[in-house]
């Protein structure tokens, strides 16, 4: 269906794709692996007619193309869900799904009774419950998925490319997502299938091809190899280094943060839950259990309905963010570009947004030693930037990421709060990531971790805290991890 | 809830929430105003402010159009004024010039504006600066030709403003009928769809293959069309176009807009929200004469008004 040889194209100081092959047949799923910043983002424009190769050629459906704007791929029938959705909010679904396609009646003008009839039968074949006259800013994130999914058979759709399609739905979504997808390639679709997530690799994909640092490293069978394999493969690195050793058997020390009884906003319910200086602790449940929420509670982003938050022997029935950051608290949120970091600044103001004492001389910012302090730190924790002074927004997830851990690690002196810390970032930054959060708990700092990935939470945490519906179900020591155990508390049904 | 009730309330509560609004309060301003003076809700009193709200109602229909993508043209003013003095001076009390010319002005006023629109494409500037220079360049072009009223209309041009049709203005009443075709255009040619997902998400319409560049050419040209339209009525008016007409019009035909539930940050709102909007703009303006209020403290209101109407629509964070 797709064939690419050779494709290269190249950024101001960057060179994106060197020399990519990428076959993919109609009626299969087709991987496209590789660490962030390995290219697939911008093969996938390349593809979709956004960008131009540079050289290199494009085969599509038998012919040889050349598209000059995302127009002309979509003609030809290739669809992309991009991360970020292409749907306006203030249109329906229905004119959504047939936008640049409007159902017409008599004179060329819209027909509306058409274009709801259509959607309604386009969303029924999808088995989806969806109404074509809501507007899609009032759908759940899955359902927007959906409606993307609609919006690509309207165009009779030849080849689907999907980019990081799971990273917004959770569990049963997932499911159901993989059945359209399975639906669209016995119907000869073909697609390609961009995800973090290897489990869902080895659970759909027919076919997998890895790319790293843009060049092609490999195309293969998915029977042919083992997640270790294609780990190796996508980082040149072994799986068992994936979780850094804890290097001191210490027993983890005293008790530095205690909450009692905490409720939430309706969404946790007299939860409890203690961290001690030196240990990770994990919190484990389903999405939308409550874990951000409770972790918001601790910080003071959100208020406590009841309970209170113990640090350092005092009490307080009510917390705040500049409270909690004074008192050694750090929170680095899910929601890296809304609530963590100024994408347009640099690394160096990012990192000592939360400082800013320590670079300021008689109340003005002392710039130089501003930028020393973040070559420091750019060093420390191994952040690939070019230039320090690069606004965050040019970097990837994983080196973005470590930009907060590094500012939160300079006021924190307790407790560091992450919330999801490696969802979207690649394995290299992730395997950075888990090395820089042993390092701070050797220093004492208590460390609370969210995380929806079992593998990391059975890899990293000393003890873990499993939450469901906003109540603690659980809590298991190093001896009784296991990603059986863990999903067992988080699911189980309240008789059991 | 049946379909069709579920359709009505989702169209006037979430896509022109503007409208209720503005219907209400145009009701209670009459009201209020029927209260205070029995002149002002006399039958020829409000046809005297249907007439006279047509200059404000031609340029907010174009403005309209611009911040449904998310754009705003702040060189109307201006733009009404080299017009009118263009159109006063070529004509220059010659009977025979006054079609032709008036056919002229159309299309430069349309062409004036796809070179806003063309100016925002090629240098990716703002269309705020865009329009903000391109109106300080044509007062100055407007200063170069004359320095004052430019020529002169023959007397029958008033018709074009105080026409009366089966007793109806006939400028208010082609003003109705245009914002009518333009609300049926938006709604039912793909086209006008399009200009409400360029405003909605303008890099996702890029994605998505549509004709962003025609959108944004198409509807500054539109707001030089309506301006010149404009331009004509107030020539009809005052018999003379003159370098400072269209002045106050820049700010003016933004607030109907605003006031009516069209967002400035685009996607959401429509025409007739805008036609409501200037109505309630009018007769306001109207009352207060009644009410012996100076012009100055107009002023005031109107920036009262346009500060708070954006504040009252300014969209809540989106769910998800």
């Amino acid at each position: 269906m797709l064939t690419l040889t050779s494709i290269s194209k190249s950024f101001p100081g960057v060179k994106a794709l060197d020399q990519v092959d990428l076959d993919v047949r109609a009626g299969e799923i087709h991987g496209l692996l590789g660490e962030n910043g390995a290219g697939k983002s911008t093969l996938t424009k390349t593809i979709a007619g956004v960008y131009q190769p540079d050289e290199g050629q494009i085969e599509f459906d038998g012919e040889i193309v050349h598209w000059a704007a995302p127009g002309d791929a979509k003609e030809a029938g290739i669809h992309v869900i991009y991360q970020e959705f292409v749907l306006f909010p203030h249109l329906t679904v229905a004119e959504n799904i047939f936008l640049g396609n409007e159902r017409r009646g008599g004179l060329g003008l819209i027909d509306y009774a058409q274009t709801r009839r259509d959607a309604r039968e386009l969303l029924q074949r999808l088995g989806v419950e969806i109404n074509p006259d809501q507007l899609v800013s009032e759908l759940t994130v899955a359902d927007q998925q959906m409606v993307e999914i609609a919006k690509a058979m309207v165009h009779k759709v030849k080849l689907l490319i999907l980019d990081e399609p799971t990273a917004v739905i959770s569990g049963h979504e997932v499911e159901l997502l993989f059945k359209r997808l399975e639906a669209l390639k016995a119907d000869g679709v073909a697609i390609i299938y961009i995800s973090h997530r290897l489990e869902e690799i080895f659970e759909i994909c027919d076919r997998v091809t890895v790319l790293k640092d843009g060049q092609f490293v490999a195309g293969k069978e998915i029977g042919e190899i083992d997640r270790d394999q294609l780990i190796a493969l996508m980082v040149g690195r072994d799986m068992s280094e994936l979780f850094p050793v804890k290097e001191d058997d210490t027993p983890p020390g005293e008790v530095v943060l205690r909450a009692r009884d905490i409720s939430v906003n309706g969404r946790v319910h007299k939860a409890s839950i203690e961290l001690r200086a030196g240990e990770i602790t994990a919190l484990a449940g389903m999405v939308g259990a409550g874990r951000t929420e409770l972790a918001m509670g601790i910080f003071g982003g959100l208020p406590l309905r009841s309970g209170s938050v113990e640090i350092d022997g005092e009490t307080f029935s009510q917390m705040k963010p500049a409270l909690a950051i004074r008192k050694g608290i750090g929170l680095v949120t899910e929601d890296r570009k809304g609530q963590g970091l100024a994408m347009q600044l640099d690394v160096a103001a990012n990192v000592t947004a939360s400082d800013l004492g320590a670079v300021t001389q008689s109340g003005l910012i002392n710039f130089a030693k501003e930028f020393q302090i973040a070559e420091q730190e750019i060093q420390e924790y191994q952040i690939a930037c070019r230039v320090p002074r690069n606004p965050v927004a040019t970097m990837s997830g994983g080196n973005q990421q470590k930009v907060i851990v590094a500012r939160w690690a300079r006021t924190c002196s307790k407790v560091l709060i992450l919330d999801e810390p490696t969802r979207g970032v690649d394995v290299g930054a992730k395997t950075e990531i888990y090395r820089i959060m042993r390092e701070l708990a050797a220093k004492g700092i208590a460390i609370l971790m969210i995380s929806s990935e079992l593998p990391e939470v059975v890899g990293m945490s000393d003890r873990v805290v499993v939450m469901r519906e906003g109540v603690i179900t659980g809590e298991l020591a190093q001896g009784e991890l296991s990603e059986e155990s863990i999903m067992q508390l988080a699911t189980q049904q309240e008789a059991a | 809830m049946t379909a069709l009730a579920y359709r009505s309330y989702n169209f006037l509560t979430k896509r022109q929430s503007g409208l209720l609004v503005v219907i209400g309060l145009l009701v209670l301003l009459f009201l209020f105003g029927a209260f205070i003076s029995d002149r002002f809700s006399s039958a020829s009193n409000l046809l005297n402010v249907f007439e006279q709200s047509t200059g404000l109602a031609l340029v907010s229909l174009g403005q309209t159009m611009t911040v449904l993508t998310a754009g705003i043209d702040l060189s109307v003013g201006s733009m009404i004024s080299l017009l009118s003095v263009l159109l006063s001076g070529t004509i220059d009390g010659e009977a025979s010039r006054v079609l032709p010319v008036c056919l002229g002005i159309l299309v430069l006023g349309a062409a004036i504006g796809s070179l806003n629109g063309l100016t925002v494409i090629w240098l990716k500037v703002h269309p705020l600066i865009v329009t903000l220079g391109m109106g300080a360049l044509l007062q100055g072009v407007t200063l170069l030709y004359t320095l004052g009223p430019a020529g002169s209309v023959p007397f029958e041009f008033d018709f074009v403003a105080y026409g009366r049709v089966a007793g109806l203005p006939v400028g208010a009443v082609f003003t109705i009928v245009l914002f009518i075709l333009v609300a049926l255009f938006l709604r039912y040619v793909p086209f006008g769809r399009f200009i409400y997902a360029v405003g909605d998400d303008e890099t996702g319409a890029r994605l998505m293959g549509l004709p962003r560049r025609r959108v944004l050419v198409f509807v500054y040209a539109f707001s030089g069309f309506c301006c010149a339209l404009t331009a004509i009525y107030l020539v009809g008016r005052f018999g003379v176009g003159n370098v400072y007409t269209g002045q106050n019009y820049t700010l003016a035909s933004i607030t109907p807009v605003v006031v009516g539930g069209t967002l400035l940050t685009g996607g959401r709102g429509g025409v007739i929200g805008t036609l409501f909007g200037v109505y309630l703009i009018s007769l306001l303006n109207n009352l207060l004469n009644f009410m012996d209020i100076s012009t100055h403290y107009q002023l005031i209101i109107q920036g009262l008004i346009i500060i708070l109407a954006v504040s009252v629509y300014v969209e809540k964070k989106r769910a998800v």
